[in-house]
């Protein structure tokens, strides 16, 4: 065949043609983005992500938001000025999520045999879907930064609350104090992960006595924002047809 | 040129099923079978367990067990490895195949990190409840704050029964009885269907329209604006809105069904009690001490002198949780594990009844196939090339002296 035939013939043709790439430039998009952000967060998020007993008010609350803004400010980046697609965010998070699912379903239960409820991961939606509203209503990466990098951040702990909040109801266990939390990390043997290196309820937030999870959350939201901008770049420079160009 | 394109895109999509499984097949560790592969030097010069004791070798599933015994934490701790003033008393099983009930250390439960003094010696216990069939190897470990895990000596325990029995019910300070096992399941498993459903809505509303080819024709031609209608807009901020709600009116309900809650509890506990380890009354100086390749037998040179008051025997030398015993003095009866027993595998030259206020030079030879199958020949290839270990003495009327030993060691391979 010819470079000058055309390889639709009609219309409808090419209207079906369009409609196949669709799909599957959007089912290599979300495993891509699954993989790369699933391996991303498990090595920067990685134990506050898998156990209960890690999900704190101070670090888990902070870190947990900025290492995972990561990639979905970047795929917003690819999507919206391209495209005009505003579903970046969420396409990420969907796609980590199910990472997630699987391994936690698969390896640390079905493997290992880790009861899941002690290693669920952290739900990221609410803030994924506003960062795409965001985004979409503004057409702005600084506001998308600014609202949605702040929303990002401020909606993790209270989206998570719901789910977690039942494991820390405080039991007495051998004349200590512990919630249902720790009671899972104490009693759910993990060899590799002992308890001097599970970094909760450090920092230097005391001064705001009981109230450190909106407190670490704000700072959280900050720090997002700035994560944002960079990862928008990181985007757009991935982004760019330059490569293809020249080929 | 196809066959180029071809293999570029059999390898991008290995690649691609490469990254997509590489995450999701991490598992977190669940075998505890490194106690082999652990340098000598560490197993013989860091904790020192010993009167260690399985109360069973069968348990069913539900059913409990308990592992006790003391470790000395050595006063010749290495340089290379962190002093445990950070440590934690685990147990080193293939994941939670039993769930730690409680552990104690010095009658004093250690859920969480503790600081452990050099030349100290510690009783410890942890009660273990079977959870998952199997026979497992069940090891006594420490671990330390920039030494790694430590692990102990270990036995093979059978657990019979169905997991599926397994319940672990614990009553909580605002009165309810759970089952920790399944506790709180539904509402995760709601949670996360729940947003992730919504999350696939709003993907849904945007793939039901054409997608990458027609709208980025559209942007490059300059009508971006178009792409977005004032139905996306009232959906999107219906989408908004709503997740900011849910949000906030599900973390009220929360905090009404669940009005107690406490932070994570974390934090090193201090001042564990060590044991009052009786006063020695056995002097023991090491002349020279080879390790024999061929053999497989540690030789050592000992003088002993006797302080006491009453005449003593070596019974026993115990290094890395491999026990030598001259079975003329001293019998386990604990049915510690058969391969880290020597039950014959101490000579001592003249073991006779070492009188008060006498003193002999012997020699000493501990021999046995566990030098070998533990790797603890190995310890001639360490940077810092010196054993470890612990004697027992027995006087007549059967008490017992411990007394630690620290030198150089001689490799001959003749
Ligand atoms: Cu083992």
């Amino acid at each position: 065949m010819s470079a000058s035939q055309s390889a639709v013939r009609s219309r409808a043709e090419a209207v079906k043609v369009s409609r196949t790439f669709d799909w599957l430039i959007l089912f290599t998009l979300f495993f891509v983005v699954l993989g790369g952000y699933h391996i991303h967060y498990m090595l920067t998020g990685g134990d506050w992500d898998f156990w209960t007993d890690w999900k704190d008010r101070r670090l888990w609350v902070t870190v947990a938001p900025i290492v995972s803004i990561t990639f979905p400010a970047a795929v917003q980046a690819c999507l919206w000025w391209r495209y005009r697609l505003p579903f970046g965010a969420v396409v990420c998070v969907l796609g980590l999520l199910l990472g997630e699912w699987i391994n936690r379903y698969l390896n640390f239960w079905g493997w290992t045999y880790f009861p899941v409820n002690f290693c669920f991961p952290s739900n990221l939606m609410p803030g994924a879907i506003v960062l795409d509203v965001v985004l979409m209503m503004t057409g702005s990466m600084t506001a998308t930064a600014v609202i949605g990098g702040m929303a990002w951040g401020l909606l993790f702990y209270p989206g998570n609350w719901p789910i977690i909040a039942p494991l820390h109801v405080p039991v007495e266990y051998n004349g200590m104090m512990m919630t249902l939390a720790d009671l899972q990390g104490y009693h759910y043997v993990r060899t590799g992960t002992p308890e001097y290196i599970r970094m909760v309820e450090k920092g230097t937030l005391r001064t705001f006595g009981k109230d450190v999870a909106p407190v670490s959350a704000f700072f959280s939201a900050f720090v997002s924002i700035l994560i944002y901008f960079l990862w928008h770049f990181f985007g757009q420079w991935f982004a760019k047809t330059d490569f293809v160009k020249a080929a | 040129m196809k066959l180029i394109k071809d293999k570029v895109a059999k390898l991008s999509f290995v690649a691609l099923l490469a990254t997509v499984s590489a995450a999701m097949l991490y598992t977190p560790t669940a075998s505890a079978h490194g106690e082999k592969s652990q340098a000598a030097f560490m197993r013989m010069r860091t904790i020192h367990w010993f009167d260690l004791n399985w109360s069973k070798e069968e348990v069913a599933v539900n059913d409990t067990m308990t592992i006790s015994g003391k470790f000395f934490v050595f006063s010749g701790w290495p340089e290379t490895v962190d002093k445990p003033e950070i440590s934690f008393l685990n147990i080193g099983i293939p994941g939670p195949v039993f769930i730690r009930a409680g552990s104690w250390i010095g009658g004093q439960l250690v859920p969480r990190s503790v600081s452990l003094e050099l030349g100290e010696t510690y009783d410890f216990k942890v009660l273990l409840k079977a959870r998952r069939p199997g026979d497992w190897h069940v090891h006594t470990m420490l671990n330390v704050k920039g030494g790694g895990p430590i692990i102990g000596p270990g036995k093979w325990v059978t657990i019979t029964g169905s997991m599926g029995d397994f319940v672990n019910n614990i009553t909580t300070l605002t009165g309810e009885t759970i089952n920790l096992e399944t506790y709180n399941l539904e509402n995760i498993y709601f949670w996360h269907a729940f947003w992730y459903a919504l999350g696939l809505a709003w993907l849904f509303y945007w793939v039901r329209k054409p997608m990458f080819i027609p709208r980025s024709i559209a942007v490059e031609a300059g009508k971006a604006d178009s792409l977005i209608t004032a139905t996306d807009k009232k959906v999107a901020m219906g989408f908004a809105a709503g997740t900011i709600a849910i949000v906030a009116i599900s973390m009220g309900n929360t905090n009404e069904q669940f009005p107690v809650t406490t932070p994570l509890q974390a934090g090193l506990l201090r001042g564990i009690k060590s044991i009052e380890m009786p006063a020695t009354s056995v002097n023991v100086k090491v002349e020279d001490a080879t390790y024999r390749v061929p053999g497989r037998a540690m030789q050592m040179t000992l003088t002993i002198t006797n302080n006491g008051d009453s005449a003593v025997r070596l019974g026993e030398f115990n290094t890395a949780g491999v026990r030598f015993l001259d079975s003329s003095v001293a019998q386990d009866e604990t049915g510690y594990p058969d391969d880290l027993l020597a039950e014959e595998g101490l000579t001592v030259s003249d073991n006779s009844p070492l009188a008060p206020g006498q003193s002999r030079t012997v020699q000493v030879t501990a021999s046995d196939a566990a030098w070998e199958v533990y790797r603890l020949a190995d310890l001639i290839y360490d940077p810092d090339s010196r054993f470890a270990g612990l004697l027992f003495f027995y006087d007549e009327a059967g008490n017992r002296q411990l007394i630690t030993i620290d030198a150089p060691l001689i490799p001959t391979f003749i």
